[in-house]
This record gives C-alpha cells, sequence and structure tokens, in this order.
C-alpha cells in the first residue's frame, strides 16, 4: 500500500478554477502513483469518495444563479468529480474503472473506500485501485449540512490518497476513537480520519 | 464463481407519468415529452424546454415512490436486508433555496445564521443523504451509498450491485437514480452549448443540435438466483454482463473512435458470453461529439454484426435524466426485452453520415429479444454497458 496526501498548498490544475477540490485529488493521486512501480492503466481503477463533494463550485454556480448572472462554463466542466478524475486518467493513461462516492457514515469515507477497492480487485475489475477520499473545509452550506448529517469536515481543505494492490492485504483501519462531538474534532481531519490515520500507520508516523 | 444476478423488481416515472403503461405510451409510441417548463422562470436560461411531469418535488420523494414500487413488484419482505445504491448528484432545487433563502435573509439584515431558513431542508443537497433517507423510508438494513458520477451515475450504481451480488457479498441490492429538472443544471447545460436550440432532441441525425433534460427516476431490486428462489421470487431478467472502462481522452469529450465505450460494451459482452445482443439502448445525447463516437464505439464492439444490431436512444423522448439517465434506461431496455418491442429514436429525420448503424426511427418495431444492452457514458470519459437477458 502506498499512502499520499494534499492540503490547500495543492498546485492549480489548469481548467480547474474557484475551488480546491480538483487541484487537491489531482496531487494526491499524483504523489501516490508518483512513488508507485508503473502499471497496466487499463487493470487500474480510481475511486473518489467525499461526504459533500465540492461544495466550493456548486455554491459558487449556485449563488451566481441566484444574483442573476451567467453561469461560467468551467464550472460547468468541473461540478461532477468525473472531471478531475478524467484528467487524472488522461495523465496517467488509466482506462479502467473510475467511481465517485458519498457516503455519510460518521469516519465511514475510508471504509466504503477500502469495502470498494477490495471488490474492484477480488472481482477482477482491476489489478491496483487507487482510492481518494476528499473533502473541503466547510463553507455555510456544508457545515450545515455536516451538522444535520452528524458528520465532521475538517479543519482545512484535504485528500488522503492510497494505493491498494492486488497482491498484498486490503489493510484494515485502524481503530479510532470514539467519534468526536461536532464542534471540536480534536484531530481537525473529520471525516478523513480514518484514512489520515491509515497513511499514518502505513508511514510510521504519528497522525 | 459468479453467482448469477436476478432483476426481480423495478419502479419508474418519467415526463409521461409513473410506470411501465407511461413508458409504453410515451417512449415506445416515439412521443417526445419536451414542452415549455412552467415549474420556475426560465426567462434566464437559453432554453425553455424539457420534459417534465408535474411541478417540482423533492427529489427524496421520487426516489421513496419508484424504489417502493420496486419492493412491493419483488415482493421484499419488511425490514429485509438490502444494500441501497442510489445515482444522484443530490437536490438541486434545495440548493438553490438555500441561496435564495440566505440572500433574503442578509437582504433583511438579518439573521442569516448556517441553520436559518435556508438551512431548512440543506442535507437534502449531500448525495449520501438521499441514499440514507431511502433506505430509512423503505425500512431495509444494509449499506447506503450514493454514486455521484454524473450521466452513469445510476448504471454505476447498477453495475456495483451486481458485483455485490455476484461476488457473494450480498444478496439483495436496490438500485435507483433521481434528477428532477431544476435551474442550476438549465444554467450549467447553457452555459456549456450542449442544449438543443430548437427544444426537439434528435439523436444522430445530421440536424441535431444537442439535448434537453428531463425528469426520471427508477429503481431495480436485484437478487442472487438462489435468494430470489428462496423467497419465491419471479424474475423479470437476468443481469448476465457488465462492464465500466474509461477513454482517457479529454476531460469533457468522448474519445473520437469510442474506445472507452467499446472496451466497457466489449467486457459486459464477454461476462455474458455473447457476440451480440439483439437491441442496445444507445446514450444518444444529440451532442455533436457523443453521437458519432458512440457509432463508432458500438461498430468497434459488434464488428460484423454492427448492421443488424437495433440502436435507439430514448432520450429523444424523455429527455437526459442526467444521473438517472442508467436505471431509467436499463427499465426501459428490459420493457423492451419483455415486450418485444424496439423502443424507437424518435424525430429522427436525416442521419449524420458519421452515425450509420439501424437507429429505429421513428416508430417502434417488434423484435424476438433474448438479450439486449443499455451503454452510458459521462465527463471524464466514464463509460458503462449493462447486458439483460430473458430467463
Amino acid at each position: 500500500m502506498i499512502t499520499a496526501m494534499s492540503d490547500a498548498s495543492a498546485p492549480p490544475v489548469p481548467g480547474f478554477v474557484e475551488s480546491t477540490f480538483s487541484p487537491l485529488v489531482h496531487a494526491a493521486v499524483h504523489r501516490c502513483l508518483g512513488v508507485a512501480p508503473p502499471g497496466d492503466g487499463a487493470r487500474t481503477a480510481i475511486v473518489l469518495a467525499s461526504t459533500v463533494g465540492d461544495a466550493t463550485t456548486l455554491d459558487t454556480g449556485s449563488r451566481s444563479l441566484v444574483a442573476g448572472q451567467a453561469h461560467q462554463p468551467l464550472l460547468f466542466m468541473q461540478s461532477t468529480a468525473n472531471a478531475i478524475l478524467g484528467r487524472l486518467a488522461v495523465d496517467l493513461a488509466v482506462t479502467g474503472p473510475l467511481l465517485s462516492l458519498s457516503t455519510a457514515v460518521p469516519d465511514d469515507v475510508a471504509g466504503e473506500l477500502l469495502t470498494t477497492g477490495a471488490l474492484l480487485l477480488e472481482t477482477g475489475e482491476a489489478d491496483r485501485v487507487v482510492l481518494v477520499g476528499v473533502e473541503l473545509a466547510a463553507g455555510d452550506r456544508a457545515a450545515a449540512a455536516h451538522r444535520a448529517l452528524g458528520t465532521v469536515p475538517p479543519a482545512e481543505d484535504l485528500a488522503v490518497a492510497l494505493l491498494l494492490d492486488r497482491d498484498d492485504p486490503v489493510p484494515h483501519l485502524p481503530e479510532l476513537p470514539a467519534h468526536p462531538p461536532p464542534a471540536a474534532p480534536p484531530d481537525g481531519y473529520g471525516t478523513l480520519r480514518g484514512l489520515v490515520a491509515l497513511a499514518a500507520r502505513n508511514q510510521g508516523t504519528p497522525p | 464463481m459468479r453467482r448469477e444476478v436476478l432483476l426481480t423488481g423495478y419502479g419508474v416515472r418519467t415526463a409521461f407519468g409513473t410506470g411501465a403503461e407511461a413508458l409504453r405510451d410515451g417512449v415506445f409510441d416515439g412521443r417526445p415529452a419536451f414542452a415549455p417548463v412552467t415549474r420556475f422562470d426560465t426567462g434566464p436560461y437559453r432554453t425553455d424546454a424539457a420534459a417534465t411531469h408535474g411541478p417540482a418535488v423533492p427529489l427524496r420523494e421520487v426516489l421513496a415512490e419508484t424504489a417502493a414500487a420496486a419492493v412491493r413488484m419483488a415482493g421484499l419482505p419488511a425490514g429485509a436486508r438490502a444494500d441501497v445504491l442510489v445515482g444522484t448528484a443530490g437536490d438541486f432545487t434545495a440548493l438553490t433555496r438555500f441561496w435564495r433563502t440566505r440572500g433574503r435573509d442578509a437582504d433583511a439584515g438579518g439573521a442569516a445564521g448556517s441553520d436559518g431558513a435556508g438551512g431548512a431542508g440543506v442535507v437534502e443537497t449531500v448525495p449520501a443523504w438521499q441514499a440514507a433517507a431511502l433506505a430509512d423510508a423503505l425500512g431495509v438494513r444494509g449499506t447506503r451509498l450514493a454514486f455521484t458520477s454524473a450521466c452513469v451515475a445510476s448504471a454505476m450504481a447498477v453495475v456495483h450491485g451486481c458485483l455485490l451480488i455476484s461476488s457473494g457479498r450480498a444478496d439483495t441490492v436496490l438500485c435507483a437514480g433521481a434528477y428532477l429538472v431544476e435551474e442550476e443544471n438549465l444554467a450549467k447545460f447553457g452555459s456549456g452549448f450542449a442544449l438543443s436550440r430548437d427544444g426537439a432532441v434528435r439523436p444522430f441525425c445530421a440536424d441535431r443540435s444537442g439535448l434537453l433534460l428531463g425528469d426520471g427516476a427508477a429503481a431495480v431490486v436485484l437478487e442472487s438466483a438462489d435468494g430470489a428462489r428462496r423467497r419465491g421470487a419471479r424474475p423479470l431478467a437476468a443481469l448476465t454482463g457488465w462492464g465500466v472502462a474509461g477513454d482517457a481522452h479529454h476531460v469533457a469529450r468522448p474519445h473520437p473512435e469510442g474506445a472507452g465505450l467499446a472496451a466497457a460494451a466489449g467486457r459486459a459482452l464477454r461476462g455474458a458470453g455473447l457476440p451480440r445482443v439483439g437491441y442496445v439502448n444507445a446514450h444518444g445525447t444529440a451532442t455533436r461529439h457523443n453521437d458519432p463516437a458512440e457509432t463508432r464505439g458500438l461498430r468497434a464492439v459488434f464488428g460484423p454484426y454492427a448492421d443488424s444490431v437495433p440502436v435507439s436512444s430514448t432520450k429523444s423522448t424523455t429527455g437526459h435524466l442526467l444521473e438517472a439517465a442508467g436505471v431509467v434506461e436499463l427499465v426501459i431496455t428490459l420493457l423492451a426485452l419483455r415486450d418485444g418491442v424496439l423502443p424507437p429514436t424518435a424525430g429522427f429525420t436525416e442521419p449524420d453520415p458519421l452515425c450509420d448503424l439501424d437507429f429505429v426511427p421513428n416508430r417502434p418495431h417488434k423484435a424476438d429479444l433474448r438479450a439486449a444492452m443499455t451503454v452510458n457514458a459521462a465527463f471524464g470519459g466514464v463509460n458503462t454497458a449493462l447486458v439483460l437477458e430473458r430467463t
């Protein structure tokens, strides 16, 4: 297993504007695969999971609509996570499955990603799977949504990527302490803390 | 060993109304449902046309309605264990309402706290909530997961359901998808110059000018053959092949040779052990780039059989159902298989010379089908294919 993280310092990706969501995903996946041995793109899958998704892009578009302004075409293109997955597929010559998921079980972005990765490997849909969890620090709407869901956003924009290989056992999640109260996430990683803990264990560093 | 996947129930809603009869009267009769939208002011947008059914309702309601119909048809008992997989991007009407209310609160000088009036219903904008709410409404126990892969979202949910069942990880999976016409996507697709300029959708035609949006929701119950047999459930069809593949070509345009679509369809055919099928429900968006690419992809996958495989785009009647397209078109394909009727490509004029398959123009055909396929494609070059066979 190879892991990588990216934060708001991720470099911009040409054609993607306003939101850090896609650059975070782009940087985390590139860092993850950048240190991996070359693989067969046709046998590689990328699975993205987030709870709220790219709220910045959706909210920017919605606010301009409400204000009576014309929609930016680039926001249309990037409003689905498929866009950055497609960009990564071009960069990395990946022609296997590209999935994007939304899961709202507290702490379960990691669990759902690992389950999906294992499913793709075990059913022979792919020989290696890049799992990427991404969540933005919450703006107004996302904060209200997280409160209603009982989930916690990270304190800062964050993406974590893991590469699973058919020949490696799918890792078990480290045991996490009870979910923190929404108002005070002590570790700051929110819905991604399972992935961060997994990455830290893999790299032998504290989360 | 791969377990057999059976489809034992479905529910569906489009601009033609609810249920199979509404589809037979509209889609299978080749009657486009496009009309001026009345549920909001279309003045700011590039078109006022879409395929809608009644006033705006919450997305969760149409998901619950179609899923309940699927569960009833399958005869699933209350409290059954079933994973719920939903293709959705969340409720966009709730998104617009949040920011409109927030703007009014601010104008009033007030109290636009995060949980103010605009916050009511804000959770409905989250895709995962839609899946969880649907599972709660149905009273089923299992994984709840939303697929947010745009125009292949609900097809991805069905593929995932097939993987869960065929691998023995699940016995019963409910796969659903929903999209209802609203302002956010009318603005987005308008900004991308993807919308038809003349109020009609003419896939594969020389004079096509783009897509129109449509209301759509559907749900299907998938079961393992053993599980269905134990319950005494009546299978409607078997899902024998599925495939997902990427183009690795462009963020927003399909591979010009339909490479990813051909790869997805090829995987689905190999999984089913078939060299061809009797009908393909195409993605067929009537956009400039999609239709020739899809034609080439289907030609590549069917090879010498390509000229004898009928292909139609039912988006010519329903409009583009976005996240719901995959599962609604799976239900349409199921009806074609069971009724022995091919739904036409409506409003067909002159074929684009680059689109040279049998597109079932304008009128339905009778056909004795044993197997049929539905294909979808999305931004990012993501492609899906599903093969249904009679049981």
